[in-house]
């Protein structure tokens, strides 16, 4: 799709390059997206080789923020962009260092998976890690989405998401430190537990990150650090004038 | 000529005549021939006027007359304006029609360009992929599937069908896509819930794995207690026989449960990645001293290495793949016979081919020997050994290694066993 950002260039090459860009990072979030799947079913089916497959193939995304982050440079220097365009690019490089930061976490998880793995004990399905781990996909999911159809509507959403995940992690270190203060034993395995919820709970942040580059990258607004009420307002009085696009 | 033009003709060529006899009357013939001609011209003007009028309003509903040329030329375009409407509304019917049965349809279809712009889909496909109304038309079908597996078959689609993915609108649904080329720009996405299958997939693979790692533990007892007795000598010798049937069949069920165990693991049917080199002489040698092991095996089994390169995948599935072809051959050739382990590569690939010179297959028997359990000739591997898993878990290897598996055999002659891996599996050094 030529987005009505950028669809009205005398070059139509800068165009697809660009809608490549575009593309790239989202085929970067779809390989993330998988990794985070995959490390969360890890920790529910109890399947150490499935953990650790997560953490040894993070190489590839790693490899693919590389790629991109060349591209953009390139598109930087030899097309000069301006407004709405340069916008797409510094929010692209920001979005690829928080989607490789999601692997990484996803790594660990898939990692910590194949510790809690080999000690099966009674308490092994962690069904709140599961429901935090899917809250946590779902806002990944929807973030990407969100950028991928450039709809404010959605990223806001988003953002108001994460404060649920905070709070279910909260709820699983109460619940964490409460186990272990019964049993001195399975201190470390709580250790570990908690640790997932910690990686899930970054994850949730830096889902949320994305879903505000997506609001810089239509509105033009930065609304890291505000609260939501003044971003509505803010939006509100920004639909009458839209910055300059193209 | 039709009449009607004779006529105009006729008529309009006595309107000149008349006009110059007037003319002659009062000495002007030219004159008088110029004004019936431009009184002819403005009559002629003056209907293609209406003509026009009526073709570009549409308002006037009734045939403007004239004369002449003209009634037949009004009403043949009265016609053709109805047969056009007409026409317009069956199409409108029968696209709506159309579109009525493709969002009946339950399988989700989405038009895609040949830059994988979404151009059109049905409501089924709007349910199974979450898009959404309108909006989503013209977005690249990977920006909203981002699934790494789907990608790659989008790019390239190469030999296979179909692929399965999880729903990009989330929960436990599962979906069959697959991609129908037609046109020169287009093709069309057909999707379908396999949810159902998937499920029941993973029930059975799971029910297999439990119960052949629950039967382990249980075994290994009953295999511990067999060996102390086996060599207790307060046995009366009249046990001793059944004590070492009874040591057979306990190996036999272990072998089948281990068996049983990696053919569920191997099932799962991912890709192994291409990061380890497999050296393939050393797995064809150790293969070749198991079967010279074996209590019963040919006199002569020959390896013939014609490349150097070496594989790229997982050693001790890529080893199981040769060490239960040789096995195989092993427990059905004679032992006179004669077993060739053949390494070659080509312009296609790499191929590793096991020939043997025993009892061989029929026809009719070829496609269904990698089935689990299913025997060609009934008792005679069981008494020699096999479990009946041993072609299955090289089908299931070999798909992970992106390989497949010929089979060519005739009855009393033998048969051949050949892996064709592809290129991009070789590490050519």
């Amino acid at each position: 799709m030529e987005s009505e950002s950028f669809s009205h260039h005398i070059s139509r090459r800068f165009n697809a390059e660009l809608e490549h860009l575009r593309s790239e990072v989202l085929r970067m979030g779809g390989l993330v997206e998988q990794h985070l799947d995959t490390a969360v079913e890890a920790i529910t089916a109890g399947d150490s080789d499935m953990g650790l497959r997560v953490s040894n193939e993070d190489h590839k995304i790693n490899k693919l923020e590389v790629t991109i982050d060349e591209e953009c440079r390139k598109l930087l220097a030899t097309r000069m962009p301006a407004a709405a365009d340069l916008r797409l690019i510094v929010m692209v490089i920001k979005t690829i260092t928080d989607l490789e930061r999601v692997g990484d976490e996803a790594a660990k998880i898939g990692y910590l998976a194949s510790h809690l793995a080999t000690d099966r004990e009674p308490y092994a399905s962690y069904t709140e890690l599961k429901a935090l781990g899917e809250h946590v996909q779902e806002m990944l999911h929807d973030a990407l989405d969100a950028f991928s159809r450039m709809d404010v509507d959605d990223a806001l959403a988003v953002i108001e998401e994460d404060k649920l995940v905070d709070e279910e992690y909260d709820q699983i270190t109460r619940q964490c430190i409460s186990l272990m203060m019964e049993d001195a034993r399975t201190i470390r395995r709580f250790m570990d537990v908690s640790w997932v919820a910690r990686a899930l709970e970054r994850i949730g942040d830096h889902a949320k990150n994305i879903a505000e580059y997506v609001v810089y990258l239509v509105h033009g607004r930065d609304i890291r650090h505000t609260e939501r009420e003044t971003v509505l307002q803010e939006l509100e009085a920004a639909k009458g004038d839209r910055p300059a696009s193209g | 000529m039709p009449k009607v033009w004779t006529w105009t003709l006729s008529w309009y060529g006595g309107a000149l005549v008349a006009g110059g006899l007037v003319g002659y009357l009062y000495d002007r013939t030219t004159l008088g021939v110029l004004v019936v001609g431009l009184g002819l011209l403005a009559w002629q003007l003056y209907n293609l006027y209406r003509l026009e009028r009526w073709l570009a309003t549409g308002e006037i509903t009734e045939i403007p007359d004239g004369d002449g040329v003209w009634p037949p030329v009004f009403a043949k375009i009265q016609f053709i304006k109805g047969k056009v409407k007409r026409r317009g509304k069956r199409f409108r019917k029968l696209v709506k029609e159309l579109r009525a049965s493709t969002e009946a349809f339950p399988d989700g279809g989405v038009i895609l360009n040949s830059r994988h712009e979404i151009i059109n889909y049905n409501q089924a496909a709007r349910v199974l992929l979450g898009l959404k109304n309108r909006r989503d038309r013209g977005q690249r079908i990977e920006n909203l599937m981002r699934y790494p597996d789907f990608v790659d078959y989008l790019n390239n689609p190469g030999g296979r069908q179909a692929v399965d993915i999880p729903s990009p609108a989330g929960g436990d649904t599962w979906l069959s896509c697959r991609l129908i080329p037609y046109g020169p720009e287009q093709m069309l996405l057909l999707i379908r819930d396999v949810s159902q299958r998937v499920k029941i997939e993973k029930v059975r693979r799971d029910f297999v794995a439990n119960a052949s790692h629950e039967l382990r533990s249980p075994l290994t007892v009953i295999m511990g207690y067999l060996d102390a007795l086996a060599e207790d000598d307060r046995i009366p010798d009249g046990w001793k026989q059944p004590i070492g049937v009874m040591q057979d069949q306990s190996i036999r069920m272990r072998r089948l449960v281990e068996d049983l165990l990696q053919l569920s693991k191997l099932e799962s049917g991912q890709s192994v990645p291409k990061d380890h080199v497999v050296d393939v002489a050393a797995m064809i040698a150790a293969a070749r001293k198991e079967a010279l092991a074996l209590p019963e095996h040919p006199d002569s089994i020959e390896i013939e290495l014609q490349s150097p390169a070496n594989l790229l995948g997982e050693e001790t599935e890529l080893q199981s793949v040769v060490s239960n072809l040789v096995a195989n051959a092993v427990r059905y050739t004679p032992p006179e016979g004669e077993i060739t382990i053949r390494w070659t590569v080509d312009a296609d690939g790499g191929h590793l081919a096991v020939q043997d010179t025993g009892i061989g297959i029929a026809e009719e028997d070829i496609p269904r020997v990698t089935e689990r359990f299913y025997r060609a000739d009934g008792g005679r591997a069981r008494q020699r050994g096999g479990t009946g898993l041993g072609l299955a878990i090289v089908k299931y290897a070999l798909r992970r290694h992106d390989a497949e598996l010929e089979i060519q055999s005739r009855l009393g002659q033998g048969s051949t066993f050949v892996c064709h891996f592809p290129r991009d599996r070789l590490a050519l050094s």
